[in-house]
């Protein structure tokens, strides 16, 4: 699968780097080596659900939707360090993103407890665990036909 | 495992810069007060464990098309799509 400046959901693109990949630099919480991913979309640009696609480990790839469809108003409190990690700027906010599990019954269940947090212009993210929050790694967001 | 005996107020250090210290024990509740420096995450660990399984189940699951997940979200809280 190919990755063109394209197939980057307008939440990211206008980036300055060339390369569209995303770097974890601490990889996923429990996953340290997933490290470096790729955001795709559907060819139905309109679609609110992406897929970042691992690079550093083949054949791994998280569905990712905006968490503020799921609760809105949802919003992240970030540390300093987190801020540095990340390279923000005072002014600049990061994308967020959410992580969606299927069980085996079909429910779909959002992972608000850990959000990933990407800076859209220097493409590095960190998975951010939300220690104080109301939030549950399985938020329900509903169910399909299993 | 190391397995060290504590009481309230005696400490625990763990390397150069991180010091653990036994404030007290209440019942079955032991509370600790960590100093660390601030890029160390500090968690408890039953939160890690939830999301490492979620990003898990994220990755290796079977999962519908994207967009049956883009139509449930879209009636999801009547939101409209990104």
């Amino acid at each position: 699968m190919t990755v063109t400046e394209s197939q980057v959901p307008p939440a990211l693109a206008g980036a300055t780097e060339v390369d569209s990949s995303i770097l974890f630099p601490e990889g996923l919480v429990g996953c340290p080596t997933w490290t470096h991913f790729v955001l795709l979309t559907d060819e139905d640009q309109a679609l609110p659900v992406a897929m970042l696609a691992s690079l550093s480990e083949p054949g791994i790839s998280l569905m990712v939707t905006d968490p503020q469809l799921v609760v809105p108003g949802y919003s992240v409190a970030l540390s300093e360090a987190d801020r540095q990690l990340l390279d923000l700027a005072d002014d600049q906010d990061p994308v967020l993103y959410c992580a969606l599990t299927t069980t085996a019954t079909g429910e779909i269940n959002a992972n608000l407890l850990g959000p990933l947090v990407i800076n859209a212009r220097t493409r590095r993210g960190k998975q951010v665990v939300l220690s104080d929050s109301p939030y549950s790694a399985r938020h329900p967001v509903g169910s399909v036909e299993s | 495992m190391l397995i060290l005996s504590r009481r309230p107020e005696q400490a625990l250090r763990l390397g150069d810069e991180i010091t653990v210290t036994v404030l007290g024990v209440e019942g079955d509740r032991v509370k600790l007060g960590i100093q660390a420096p601030r890029n160390v995450l500090v968690l408890r660990q039953e939160l890690f464990q939830q999301v490492q399984s979620a990003n898990s189940d994220a990755a290796r699951g079977a999962r519908p098309s994207t967009s049956t997940i883009a139509a449930l979200l879209r009636s999801h809280n009547g939101a409209t799509p990104v």
